[in-house]
């Protein structure tokens, strides 16, 4: 059994478990494969997950936002799925009353 | 190394080892964590995603990337860049996300973001920079997302800030920011989420947060906040606000009543003593409190116009009473945890007709009467330990169709009604010293755990007796499941051994009478503890 | 005791199962379901590793405390979490920590919990882990082993 390599900017590697802690700066990715769940070191986090920033760790969560395709943060949408409409963070499919689209944009604003 | 891979392109190749993809008319290329040292040459003018991540860039220069007229998106992490000449990123106005984080910039490299005019990103985070000077987002008339955390800034650049009326989005967390003054975020009219977490804060204007009308996040955890955050009461549309892990000693009375759209609030982690009563009066979209270790709330708090709490916790307080309309305003409520207080007496719980779980443990709860509980039909949890109750009325638990744990250990009782208990799985009784009585086991057929105050009460729930003949037909199986395994790890971790065959073992322990659902009853009868004299 | 039997999946259409062996830390049962991997940082409610959808058997590889890997929660607050998300039982690789073992049992013991926690470790947790490491999808058994009482012997 090849144990699996870590990813480089891992500081401390796992036989098992991959990266357990990265590189100042880099944030930590627990990526599922299959079965396997291992941690990888990046500097940015992919596409689908927002990096939170703690003294301890930083890391990348899951972005969790109805019909959004990247976050900001837990509750904040940068990039809504195709043909829907970002307003205050969050995906319509149309805008809420009282706002209209930003020309040549996806974006909601009174 | 990674090949050269290109897929469908159509616009000029791929440099050389990287990675690219059409996008339609446009190229996507990926030169990410390849040493290179310089722009990778044989660039598409096409490019409309460039990732230059984790390289050794040498800094850039003035007009290096005019010719990428179609360039959406930049990214630049983690290159040890130290400064950003004017003009670099000259020619690219439709640049929309820009990603200079994990270098090592010390300032804002203003000079060179002037004619960004359609940027919407913009990541700074994990430089070391202290400083923003007034007019330096000037031309990010666009700019929407900005992350400005793990830098070194002493104090909130209000003046630079003062120009992104379009901003939505920003986190100054993991700085080194002390004061928060007034007016700091005057023009922030579209910010809708701000992250001010483990930095330094000790003190906030009490208009500091006036202008930002459309924030619905505020995040304040790990600072040095003495004061409740005043200046909140100018955030009409704030939903979540969080300041947990300050030293904050008190929560005044009205607290949030300009905050009507409060959904969550965290606050623990604060040496919370005082809690005003009418603090969390009117916040109707409030659906977790959570209070503990405030010592001086002797009153249960006034939730007039707090109606859909599903989660309400105040313990290690002083509460001696609860008032009889407790549950008038929480008829929403699931989990009730009122531990740790000197709670005497109890209301009825019954208008609280969602409640799952209640915890009343460690208090000084007298009695149980029957219409304290009476008719919760999704109680599943009931927590009564660590209390005085001497008497429990004979239908206290009678219509409790859900009630699955039920702890009184450590009471006063002598008796327990068991009407409505027949769907227990869990139910702790030690620590009654004068409960003596048998339990019949018919009467919990679901029962798994159980803890009794003397060891024979378990007789009935572990079949003693029945269980000594059993025993010996499984002695020999014991030994041969040992054998099996070793002969199954050999095999798979390919050390020889002599094979087996596992059917055989398994049709021997399918025979065996299945001992009764194993209760684990405590304390276990055993050899000192007989059950034979029953 | 409890009993684990292991079935490759890919490796034969039958799959004949391994039978390995752990100890409970808590309430004893039974449970089956595929096993799946959780990375001992996944465990932590900041992380959003999402419910799985299939019926799963988390198994968690601890690491040497020296080596000083963030704990973020408890281990039987991480139990906790594998279980909320889905998992029907939660298998720990104990080989090196020993000392989570006595952390487990004493938290189980006196949270009333009924959760299904087995300890695996050495020649056992190397099979488990093995087909972790090498991606083979596999069902795991978890079973109450019936032992021969060990009754004192007295004159």
């Amino acid at each position: 059994e090849v144990p699996p390599s870590c990813t480089r900017g891992c500081e401390l590697c796992s036989e098992y478990n991959g990266c357990l802690k990265c590189m100042p700066k880099l944030f930590i990715l627990l990526e599922r494969n299959d079965i396997r769940q291992i941690g990888v070191c990046l500097a940015s986090c992919p596409v689908g997950y927002f990096g939170v920033r703690n003294p301890d760790m930083n890391k990348c969560n899951k972005c969790r936002i109805e019909n959004c395709e990247d976050c900001f943060s837990r509750n904040f949408c940068t990039k809504c799925k195709e043909g829907l409409y970002a307003h205050k963070g969050r995906c319509y499919p149309s805008c809420p009353d009282g706002f209209s689209l930003t020309n040549g944009t996806t974006e909601c604003t009174s | 190394p990674r090949r050269t891979a290109a897929k469908g392109l159509r616009h000029g190749g791929c440099p050389s080892r990287c990675h690219c993809e059409a996008d339609g008319a446009r190229l996507r290329v990926d030169c990410s964590d390849l040493g290179l040292t310089a722009l990778p040459a044989n660039l598409s003018v096409f490019t409309s995603y460039l990732d230059l991540s984790m390289n050794s860039l040498a800094p850039l220069t003035a007009g290096a990337l005019a010719e990428f007229r179609f360039l959406e998106e930049l990214r630049l992490a983690g290159n040890g860049l130290t400064h950003i000449p004017e003009g670099a990123f000259s020619g690219l106005g439709g640049l929309k996300v820009l990603m200079l984080q994990n270098n090592q910039l010390q300032r804002v490299p203003c000079e060179a973001l002037q004619n960004l005019r359609n940027l919407q990103s913009f990541r700074l985070d994990a430089n070391h920079i202290h400083s923003a000077p007034p007019g330096c987002f000037h031309g990010l008339v666009s700019l929407r997302h900005l992350w400005l955390d793990d830098n070194a800034l002493t104090e909130v650049p209000v003046q630079a800030l003062a120009e992104l009326s379009s901003l939505q989005a920003m986190t100054l967390a993991l700085n080194k920011i002390r004061h928060i003054p007034d007016h700091a975020f005057a023009n922030l009219s579209s910010l809708v989420v701000l992250h001010l977490h483990n930095n330094k804060i000790h003190s906030l204007g009490e208009k500091c947060f006036d202008g930002l009308r459309s924030l619905e996040t505020l995040d304040l955890n790990y600072n040095s906040l003495l004061d409740f955050p005043f200046a909140i009461k100018a955030l009409t549309n704030l939903k979540e606000l969080s300041f947990h892990s300050n030293n904050i000693r008190s929560i005044p009375e009205k607290a949030f009543t300009g905050n009507p759209s409060l959904q969550m609030i965290l606050f623990y982690d604060n040496p919370i003593k005082f809690v005003g009563k009418s603090a969390f009066q009117h916040l109707p979209e409030l659906r977790m409190l959570s209070l503990n270790r405030a010592s001086e709330i002797t009153e249960f708090p006034d939730l007039t116009g707090t109606t859909s709490l599903e989660s309400l916790t105040i313990t290690r307080a002083r509460l001696s009473s609860l008032p009889g309309t407790l549950c008038d305003h929480l008829t929403k409520l699931q989990v009730l945890d009122l531990s740790y207080n000197i709670i005497q007496d109890l209301p009825s719980f019954s208008s609280c007709r969602k409640i799952q779980k209640i915890d009343l443990h460690h208090n000084e709860i007298l009695e149980v009467r029957a219409g304290t509980f009476q008719g919760l039909m999704e109680l599943r949890s009931l927590d009564l330990s660590w209390n005085r109750v001497r008497s429990v009325e004979p239908h206290a638990f009678a219509d409790l169709p859900l009630l699955s744990k039920l702890d009184l250990s450590s009471n006063a009782l002598s008796s327990l009604p068991t009407a409505g208990l027949g769907g227990l799985t869990h139910l702790k009784l030690s620590g009654n010293g004068d409960l003596r009585e048998l339990m019949s086991a018919e009467d919990f057929p679901k029962l798994r755990v159980m803890e009794m105050p003397y060891a024979f009460q378990c007789c009935a729930f572990v079949a003693c007796e029945r269980s000594a003949k059993l025993w010996d037909t499984e002695e020999s199986s014991g030994r041969e499941l040992q054998s099996r395994r070793d002969a199954d790890i050999a095999h798979v971790l390919n050390r020889p051994e002599e094979d087996y065959s596992l059917e055989d073992l398994l049709l021997e322990l399918e025979e065996n009478p299945k001992s009764k659902q194993s209760v684990q009853c405590s304390p276990a009868p055993g050899p000192f503890r007989p059950c034979h004299h029953l | 005791k409890a009993l684990i039997k292991v079935t490759p999946l890919r490796q034969e259409p039958t799959g004949k199962p391994i039978t390995l062996e752990g100890v409970f830390a808590g309430v004893r049962g039974q449970a089956e379901g595929r096993l799946m991997q959780s990375h001992p940082l996944s465990l932590c409610n900041t992380s959003e590793d999402e419910r799985q959808d299939s019926v799963f058997i988390s198994i968690v590889k601890l690491e040497s405390p020296e080596r000083q890997v963030p704990q973020c929660l408890s281990l039987l607050e991480k139990a906790r979490l594998a279980v909320k998300r889905g998992a029907k039982a939660v298998i720990f690789d104990v080989t090196d920590d020993a000392g989570a073992a006595v952390e487990l049992r004493e938290a189980l013991l006196a949270s009333g919990d009924y959760l299904l926690v087995v300890l695996v470790q050495a020649k056992d947790a190397e099979v488990l882990m093995g087909l972790v490491n090498r991606n083979e999808e596999a069902t795991v058994r978890i079973e109450v082993m019936v032992e021969p009482p060990r009754w004192p012997h007295y004159d």
